[in-house]
C-alpha cells in the first residue's frame, strides 16, 4: 500500500509505503541534492528491560545495556564485518541507540543501491558467538569510561537518576560494566528476534535517490516476517522526583547544571504534540528574548551554554533547562520562580508569537538536511504521526494551548536539579 | 550539483563569496575577519563578536535585539572565534528562512544583510567605548569558556599536544587567547581591538543559501567603502616542519579513562597533489571505521571504543587520538605506529585505497548539501588560495597513486606523546 504525504505548506511530499515483508518505508526524495541519507530503525531503545511475545508467559528481562550492545554486534556477521562491505561502496555509514529506539544509518552520494542492500542485509542477519560478545564486552567497556569522563553526560544522567523513581530512563543506556557482563550470544538472540521483527521496524530515506529502487531491493532481501505479538513491561512511575538534588564531584573549571521537571506523561502522539507546544513555552520563559535570561545573564548566572530542551518517549516527558553556572541552585531558583510567576501572570500573546515563530524556524529548517528529515520521520512515525504533523503543530499552536500545557506540565514541585561541581 | 558560485573584491582586503542553490529553504551571511594569531592581542580580539553580539546602535538593547530575531522567524545571530593555521578568525554570521517561507512575505534576506551589518559598523558605543557593562559581562563569560577547555577531558588532552607541540609559535596560540590576557581586557582595549580589526583584517564574507545575495553584497560594499582600512596581506602558504626529537609528557588526573595522544609532523606539502595525497594517507591510516587504526587497535586488540587520525593542513600536522585503559597506552602506542610503518612500506591493498577513495569522495559530494558544510569547505579553500570545487577535488582525489600514499607516510614524523592518565582506575559510580 502507497501513500502519498504532502505539505502545502512547503509544497513538498513523501511517499508512505506499507511493505509486504512488514517493513514500514518512509521516503522522502529531495530535488537538487547530491547525496541521499537511509535509516533502518528499530522501536527498541534502553529503556525496553523486559518483554513477552507470547501473552501466557512471563516477561523475559534483559540486562541493562543490551539494545545498545546488540546495536554494536549487529555489525559482525558470518562473512565479515559492515564496515568492510560499506568499504566497498564509500558511504558513511553508522548506528545509535537512545532511549527508544535503535538506528542503523547510512550517508552517500554514490551507490547508493548497493549501500541500501548491505543495510537490509546485515540488520536482518543476526550472529553472535560467546567469541564475538566477548570481545565487544572489552570495547564497550572503554565506551562507558569514556562517557563517565563527559561532565555534560554525567550531568544529565545524573539528573535522570534524580528524576525518575522506578523507570528505566534513569539508567545509562549503555549500561554498567557489569550488566553488560551479564549478555551472552543467547541473550542477544532472544531479544533480537523480538525486536527486530520488521513490523516493528522502518525504514526512512531522504535526499538523492529513487524510491522506484528502494522498494525494488527491499522486494529483494527482505522475507515477509511472521506476525509479532510485541509486549512491553511499562513501570508505574509516580510523579514525584527519586531526589531533589543530586551533586557529582568533577575536575571541571565551573560548575554546570540541569534542572529537570517531571511532566505526566499522555500517550506517545499526544506526548510529541505536547512537548512541541511546550518548545514555544520555553522560548517564552527561558529563549534569549526571556525577562528571566536576561536576568541571568546579566547576573552571570548562566552564559551561552544555557539551553532549554523537552524529551519525551512512549511513557515519559521530561522539560530540562541546563548549563554552566557560577552559582548552580540560584539559578535554578530563579528558573522555577519564573515558571511559578508567569504561572500565575500567564503568557502575553507577543511573548507567545514570537516563541512560536522561533520554534516553527527549527522545523522548517529541519526540512534543508536530508538527514534530520530522515531522523525526524523516525520518531514521528514511531509516534503515530507524520513528518508535517509536526511542522503544524508549530506552526498552528495557540495561546491557549501553551496557557494551558504551563497548567499541567510546569510543576515545579515536580523538579530535580543535578549540579557537577568541580573538584576541592 | 546545482550550487553556483561568484566570488568578487568589494573593498580593500574585502571578498564577497556567494554561494547559492534553490534546494536550501534558508539563507546565512557569514562575516570572517583575519589577522595574525598573537599571543599578546588575541584575548582582546577574541571578546569582539560576543560584545558585538549583545547589541547595537539601531537596537541597543539585548532583549530587544532578541525579540527582533525570533520576528525574524527565528534567525540566528552568533559571534565566535575559529582558527585556521596560525590566523585567528572572528565571525559574525546570521542565519534566517527564506522570504519564501515567511508567513507575511516579509523580506528577510534584506533585513539579515542589515542586521549583519549594523552589529559590523554601529556597535552600540558610549562616550565612544563599549559599555563597561557589556566588556565586564563578556570578559567572565570568555575566561569561563578558556577554562571549559579543561571540561571535556578529550579535547584537553589533544589541546595538551597541540601546546607542546608548536610551543613559541604562533600556531600555539589559543583562538581564544589566555585567562591570563583575558583578565586584563578594559572597555577600551576592547573597543581599540574592535577599530584594528575593523581597519586591519582581511575580510571574507560569505552568503550561502537560496535567496539573492544581492541586497547582503550591496550594504557590505557601501560600508566598506566608508571605512578607512590597511588591509594585512594574507600569507596562504603552509607550513613544512619535520620533528627533531620526539617529546613524551604524562600528566595524571582523577578520571576514569586514560586520554593517549600524538602528534605528528607531516613535513613538506607544497604543491595540491601532496596535501590530497596526505589526505588520503590519514585517511587510510585512521580516519575511517575499515581504517588500518580502528581494524587494528579497536577491532584487533580491543584496546579502545576510539582510535582516529585527523590532519590539519593548516598547521601541518597530523594527530592521533586514542581512549585506553591507563596501563594499556604503551601497548596501543605500538600499535599505532607499527599501523604507520606498514603504510610507509606500501603494506596495504587495492581494496583498501579504493574504499579510501569513495570514503572521501563520498564525504566531499555530500557537502554541497549543507550550508555549513558549503561554507567550511569554501572558506578553507579561499584560506588556502584555492578555488577548488568540492566535485573538482574529488576527481582529483581518485587520481592519488599508492606510490604518493607512501610517499606522504615517508614524510610523517612523530613530534610529541602526550598521556592523560587515569589516576584512579575504574571509579564508575
Amino acid at each position: 500500500m502507497k501513500q502519498e504525504i504532502r505539505s502545502e505548506r512547503v509544497r513538498e511530499s513523501y511517499q508512505k509505503i506499507d511493505h509486504p515483508s512488514g517493513l514500514t518505508l518512509l521516503l522522502y526524495p529531495m530535488e537538487g541534492f547530491s547525496s541521499a541519507y537511509a535509516m533502518l530503525t528499530t522501536d527498541y531503545g534502553s529503556v525496553d528491560m523486559a518483554f513477552r511475545t507470547d501473552p501466557k508467559a512471563d516477561f523475559t528481562r534483559i540486562p541493562a545495556g543490551t539494545a545498545h550492545f546488540l546495536e554494536h554486534k549487529m555489525f559482525e556477521n558470518e562473512d565479515g564485518d559492515a564496515f568492510a562491505k560499506y568499504a566497498a561502496t564509500g558511504a558513511s555509514a553508522n548506528a545509535f541507540t537512545s532511549f527508544d529506539k535503535t538506528s542503523y544509518l547510512f550517508g552517500c552520494a554514490d551507490h547508493f543501491e548497493e549501500s541500501l542492500r548491505i543495510l537490509l542485509e546485515f540488520v536482518t542477519t543476526p550472529y553472535f558467538t560467546p567469541q564475538t560478545v566477548s570481545k565487544e564486552q572489552g570495547i564497550i567497556g572503554q565506551e562507558i569510561k569514556m562517557y563517565d569522563d563527559n561532565p555534560d553526560w554525567r550531568v544529565l544522567f545524573n539528573l535522570l537518576k534524580a528524576m525518575y523513581v522506578k523507570h528505566p530512563i534513569a539508567i545509562d543506556i549503555a549500561g554498567t560494566v557489569e550488566s553488560i557482563a551479564e549478555i551472552t550470544a543467547d541473550s542477544l538472540y532472544e531479544t533480537y528476534h523480538a525486536f527486530y521483527n520488521l513490523h516493528n521496524m522502518v525504514l526512512t530515506v531522504a535526499g538523492s535517490f529513487s524510491p522506484e529502487s528502494v522498494v525494488r531491493i527491499t522486494d529483494e532481501v527482505l522475507r515477509p516476517a511472521s506476525q509479532l505479538h510485541l509486549e512491553r513491561n511499562f513501570v508505574e512511575e509516580p510523579d514525584q522526583v527519586a531526589q531533589k538534588r543530586i551533586e557529582q564531584k568533577f575536575p571541571v573549571a565551573a560548575p554546570m547544571f540541569a534542572l529537570g521537571l517531571k511532566v505526566h506523561p499522555a500517550d506517545p502522539k499526544t506526548n510529541v504534540l505536547r512537548s512541541i507546544v511546550n518548545e514555544i513555552v520555553n522560548e517564552v520563559l527561558a529563549g534569549d528574548a526571556s525577562p528571566l535570561y536576561r536576568r541571568l545573564y546579566d547576573g552571570g548566572l548562566i552564559n551561552a551554554t544555557f539551553d532549554s530542551e523537552t524529551d519525551c518517549g512512549k511513557d515519559f516527558s521530561a522539560l530540562i533547562f541546563s548549563g554552566e553556572s557560577k552559582d548552580p541552585d540560584r539559578a535554578a531558583q530563579e528558573i522555577l520562580n519564573e515558571i511559578k510567576r508567569v504561572r500565575k501572570e500567564g503568557i502575553s500573546l507577543e511573548a507567545f508569537e514570537r516563541g512560536k515563530k522561533a520554534v516553527y524556524s527549527r522545523y522548517i529548517r529541519m526540512l534543508n538536511r536530508p538527514d534530520s528529515i530522515a531522523n525526524a520521520m523516525v520518531g514521528a512515525h514511531f509516534s503515530g504521526l507524520g513528518l508535517y504533523d509536526l511542522l503544524e503543530a508549530a506552526a498552528n499552536a495557540t495561546l491557549e494551548e501553551a496557557q494551558r500545557r504551563l497548567a499541567e506540565d510546569y510543576r515545579t514541585e515536580y523538579a530535580a536539579l543535578s549540579v557537577i561541581s568541580p573538584l576541592d | 550539483m546545482n550550487d553556483r558560485i561568484k566570488r568578487e573584491k568589494i573593498g580593500e582586503g574585502v571578498f564577497f563569496t556567494a554561494i547559492t542553490d534553490p534546494k536550501f529553504k534558508s539563507n546565512r551571511i557569514s562575516v570572517n575577519l583575519l589577522l595574525p594569531l598573537e599571543e599578546e592581542t588575541a584575548a582582546n580580539r577574541a571578546i569582539v563578536p560576543f560584545v558585538l553580539r549583545l547589541r547595537y546602535k539601531d537596537c541597543p538593547d539585548f532583549t530587544q535585539l532578541n525579540e527582533k530575531l525570533c520576528d525574524l522567524y527565528g534567525a540566528i545571530v552568533d559571534g565566535d572565534v575559529r582558527k585556521y593555521g596560525a590566523y585567528q578568525i572572528i565571525n559574525l554570521s546570521v542565519q534566517s528562512l527564506d522570504d519564501r517561507y515567511s508567513i507575511a512575505g516579509e523580506p528577510l534576506v534584506q533585513e539579515c544583510a542589515d542586521l549583519a551589518c549594523g552589529m559590523l559598523f554601529d556597535p552600540y558605543l558610549e562616550n565612544g567605548l563599549f559599555s563597561e557593562e557589556d566588556v565586564c559581562l563578556e570578559r567572565q563569560n570568555l575566561i569561563d569558556t578558556i577554562e571549559s577547555e579543561f571540561n571535556d577531558k578529550r579535547e584537553y588532552a589533544i589541546n595538551k599536544c597541540l601546546s607542546l607541540m608548536f610551543d613559541g609559535s604562533p600556531l600555539a596560540v589559543k583562538k581564544y587567547g589566555t585567562r591570563e590576557k583575558a583578565q586584563l581586557i578594559t572597555a577600551k582595549s576592547a573597543t581599540d581591538a574592535y577599530h584594528d580589526i575593523l581597519r586591519r583584517a582581511a575580510v571574507e564574507i560569505l552568503f550561502i543559501g537560496c535567496g539573492d545575495p544581492s541586497a547582503a553584497e550591496k550594504v557590505f560594499s557601501a560600508r566598506f567603502a566608508k571605512t578607512q582600512r590597511q588591509p594585512v596581506a594574507y600569507d596562504a602558504s603552509l607550513p613544512c616542519v619535520s620533528a627533531k626529537q620526539v617529546r613524551t609528557v604524562r600528566e595524571d588526573m582523577d578520571i576514569a579513562q586514560g586520554k593517549l595522544v600524538m602528534g605528528f609532523r607531516t613535513g613538506e606539502t607544497t604543491s595540491p597533489d601532496e596535501v590530497d595525497a596526505m589526505k588520503m594517507m590519514v585517511a587510510l591510516y585512521g580516519g575511517t571505521p575499515f581504517s588500518r587504526l580502528f581494524q587494528n587497535v579497536r577491532e584487533k586488540l580491543s584496546l579502545c571504543y576510539y582510535c582516529a587520525a585527523r590532519y590539519d593542513k593548516a598547521s601541518g600536522m597530523m594527530m592521533v587520538d586514542s581512549g585506553v585503559e591507563t596501563g594499556n597506552e604503551q601497548k596501543a602506542q605500538e600499535e599505532i605506529l607499527r599501523q604507520l610503518e606498514l603504510v610507509k612500506q606500501g603494506a596495504f591493498d587495492d581494496a583498501e585505497l579504493d574504499s579510501t577513495v569513495l570514503t572521501i569522495n563520498n564525504a566531499l559530494k555530500s557537502t554541497v548539501d549543507t550550508l555549513n558544510g558549503l561554507e567550511n569547505w569554501y572558506l578553507t579553500q579561499i584560506l588556502s588560495g584555492s578555488d577548488e570545487s568540492p566535485i573538482e577535488n574529488a576527481r582529483k582525489v581518485a587520481r592519488i597513486s599508492k606510490e604518493q600514499i607512501q610517499a606522504a607516510a615517508a614524510q610523517i614524523t612523530l613530534d610529541t606523546v602526550f598521556f592523560l592518565a587515569a589516576k584512579k582506575e575504574g571509579q564508575d559510580q
